[in-house]
């Protein structure tokens, strides 16, 4: 049992890849905005890839262990101690019973970092996945974020602890994080509403060049980006509606850069499955997880363009890296 | 099967069929690594295009190949969800067209669809605090906006009376639920009276905060928000709970979610904010007995046959209506 002391700005209980397949009921699959920290913290541990964890965002979670555990932190750095010694980023630790692993807020570049304890958090799956999904307050601890008095049960860890603490992710396949009003290349693909029959050539150049900032009132819904007076290619929506980014309602890929009039807003793992405005692009499923980690109102987005078969390659290699092969003692 | 892969310079299409022998025309689009877009027949609002794509998911999910892992249908389109790993875009592209050219004639079909009765409050307080926030702290001079309602704006672009002729022609009509989606449980209804089937453009810029509960529109679309929420309707009305993950409510028992796709959507009765306050509150400790006839069909060559018999009503009711809309501004 892992005993909530402090549930910090916003820290919730997700798995990767969430609930997938009930996008046609509304739900959005949730689960962690950085699945790459996420999935590697497991790996870390012994846990599969996908296994329960904690997702912090800016930090101020503060927990206690009630039996031995081995845990790891990956992500943004909130100087997370435990019992008063600091814990390093991207390596696995032992916890004993009594223990109390505190974070700090954000040092530095990043916005959100992943706590993996080996055996995973044991909630019960809702609709076949234990991720929270806020806007429909289901999943993870009833819903919700946590809050001071949590318990959240814990599986049986399914490997020896000694054998998973003290290791580390190889130096080169830990990522560099782009600082307060720097700014993030996004691999995203074109289309399925982009030139020539919705946008114009022109509007699309200027997607794939702009320095998009990521606006302040952003979260695991939708991140906001500047407004943008488009050219488009239709003078109106037809029968979706007056403006040229009106369309009639289709479903939303995850990840898909949403143009609602003139703003662009690219739709998160909590965001709206279907709905009536244009998609230009669509990030990358392999870069997904930059989004977890911009920070909104101080980050740019400058979006790469990548063939379907660059990201699916893209995709394939990041899959492969997150594995045991690439741990060593530490 | 006959083939036109577009030379389009933006490789955002991927496979394009025409229209054959009155089935209607069908566009591939590229929508990333993990999803693929089909839309079928032209940007228009077309009610019985919903039938055409709930038989092409029905189908699709009876022979779903490994790697598809879901179909997300709207009423023109379907997204459907695969491992691109495991089914490469171009071999779903052939599955989802020999599935659609396989189809069998939809007039003959007579489909379950429930009928779902929902109270509903215009004008209410909830949508009236949406709006005032969205004029304090988004658009101050946003023209959907007349004397804090979207409903007199509804009512001009349509070129109705008032704003209580808008609201009759809410309640004059059933409304057919082609896709849940947004956030869950959210019905995407379309009017199934032409005569009634008003049109008003989205929001500009979206609005942040949408309490549960409102009712929208946008184009020819209404919707429920089952959560609170941001959103791009016009917002007029308010009704009982349609999503509730605690379950509270017999009507709830089976899914969190009230609706499905293929039930109709009924307004009545008009109620006020108080006795509405009431309803949610009977919803909430399971004493409210929501209105739902179960074992309705839907027959849809009656309904062509219907749609035959008002086709110059709806028409003049059109051209009205896009006469009107030439005269308001769009936000």
């Amino acid at each position: 049992m892992l005993e909530v002391r402090n549930g910090g700005f916003e820290t919730t209980v997700q798995d990767y890849p969430g609930r997938i397949g009930m996008l046609s009921l509304g739900f959005a699959p949730a689960g962690p905005m950085d699945d790459y920290a996420f999935r590697f913290a497991n790996v870390l541990v012994g846990n599969p890839p996908g296994a329960a964890g904690l997702e912090i965002t800016a930090g101020g979670l503060v927990v206690a262990f009630h039996d031995e555990r081995a845990f790891a932190v990956c992500g943004a750095d909130m100087a997370a101690r435990l019992n008063g010694q600091p814990v390093v980023l991207w390596r696995s630790y032992r916890a004993r019973p009594g223990d109390v692993l505190e974070f700090d807020y954000l040092q530095g570049a990043g916005f959100r970092t992943y706590l993996a304890v080996s055996g995973g958090i044991d909630v019960p799956p809702v609709l076949g996945s234990r991720s929270t999904y806020l806007p429909g307050s289901v999943g993870g601890l009833d819903g919700r974020k946590l809050q001071a008095g949590d318990r959240l049960p814990l599986g049986e860890p399914r490997v020896d602890l000694g054998q998973v603490i003290d290791r580390r992710v190889r130096a080169d396949l830990i990522p560099g994080y782009a600082g307060y009003n720097e700014v993030w290349e996004v691999e995203a693909t074109r289309g399925p509403q982009a030139d020539p029959d919705y946008m114009t050539r022109e509007d699309m150049d200027a997607f794939f060049s702009h320095h998009w900032k990521l606006d302040a009132a952003s979260n695991r819904t939708g991140y906001r980006l500047d407004i943008y007076k488009w050219q488009w290619a239709r003078t109106s929506g037809g029968a979706g509606g007056g403006h040229p980014s009106n369309i009639i309602d289709n479903g939303y890929p995850v990840g898909a850069v949403n143009v609602c009039g003139d703003q662009p807003i690219i739709l998160c793992i909590d965001g709206p499955t279907l709905g009536g405005f244009i998609c230009n692009a669509v990030v990358a499923k392999a870069a997904m997880w930059k989004l977890g980690q911009m920070v909104p109102g101080w980050s740019y987005i400058h979006f790469k363009e990548v063939s379907l078969e660059e990201a699916i390659e893209l995709l394939a290699r990041q899959d492969a890296s997150i594995s045991e092969e690439n741990l060593e003692r530490s | 099967m006959t083939e036109h892969t577009a030379a389009q310079p933006s490789g955002v299409i991927l496979a394009t069929f025409p229209e054959h022998n009155g089935r209607p025309g069908v566009v591939y689009r590229n929508a990333g690594d993990s999803f693929l877009l089909v839309e079928f027949g032209d940007m228009v609002f077309d009610l019985t295009m919903s039938f055409r794509v709930l038989g092409l998911d029905d189908a699709i999910k009876r022979h779903r190949p490994e790697g598809l892992i879901e179909v997300i249908p709207a009423l023109r389109s379907v997204l459907i969800n695969y491992d691109s790993r495991v089914l490469p875009a171009k071999r779903l592209i052939e599955f989802v067209q020999a599935q659609y050219e396989e189809l069998p004639p939809f007039h003959d079909l007579v489909v379950p669809s429930r009928i779902v009765e929902l109270p509903i409050a215009f004008d209410d307080k909830w949508t009236r605090e949406a709006i005032a926030r969205y004029v304090q702290y988004q658009r101050a001079d946003a023209p959907n906006i007349i004397n804090g309602t979207n409903s007199e704006y509804a009512a001009m672009y349509n070129g109705l009376r008032d704003k209580e002729e808008f609201f009759e022609y809410i309640m004059a009509t059933d409304w057919w639920n082609a896709a849940l989606g947004f956030f869950p449980g959210l019905p995407f209804a379309y009017p199934l009276d032409p005569r009634r089937a008003v049109v008003i453009p989205k929001y500009n810029p979206t609005r942040h905060w949408t309490p549960a509960g409102t009712i929208g529109i946008a184009g020819p679309c209404l919707a429920i928000y089952p959560v609170e929420s941001a959103g791009g309707y016009q917002i007029f009305a308010h009704t009982v709970p349609i999503y509730d993950p605690q379950q509270r409510n017999p009507a709830f028992r089976e899914s969190p979610v009230l609706l499905r796709p293929g039930d109709r959507l009924r307004f009545r009765p008009r109620v006020t904010d108080e006795e509405l306050e009431a309803m949610i509150q009977a919803v909430y400790d399971g004493t409210y007995q929501y209105v739902i006839d179960e074992t309705a069909t839907f027959d849809v060559g009656e309904y062509l046959r219907f749609l035959d018999s008002v086709r110059e009503e709806a028409e003049a009711f059109r051209r009205h209506q896009a006469e009107a809309a030439t005269r308001v501004p769009i936000p």
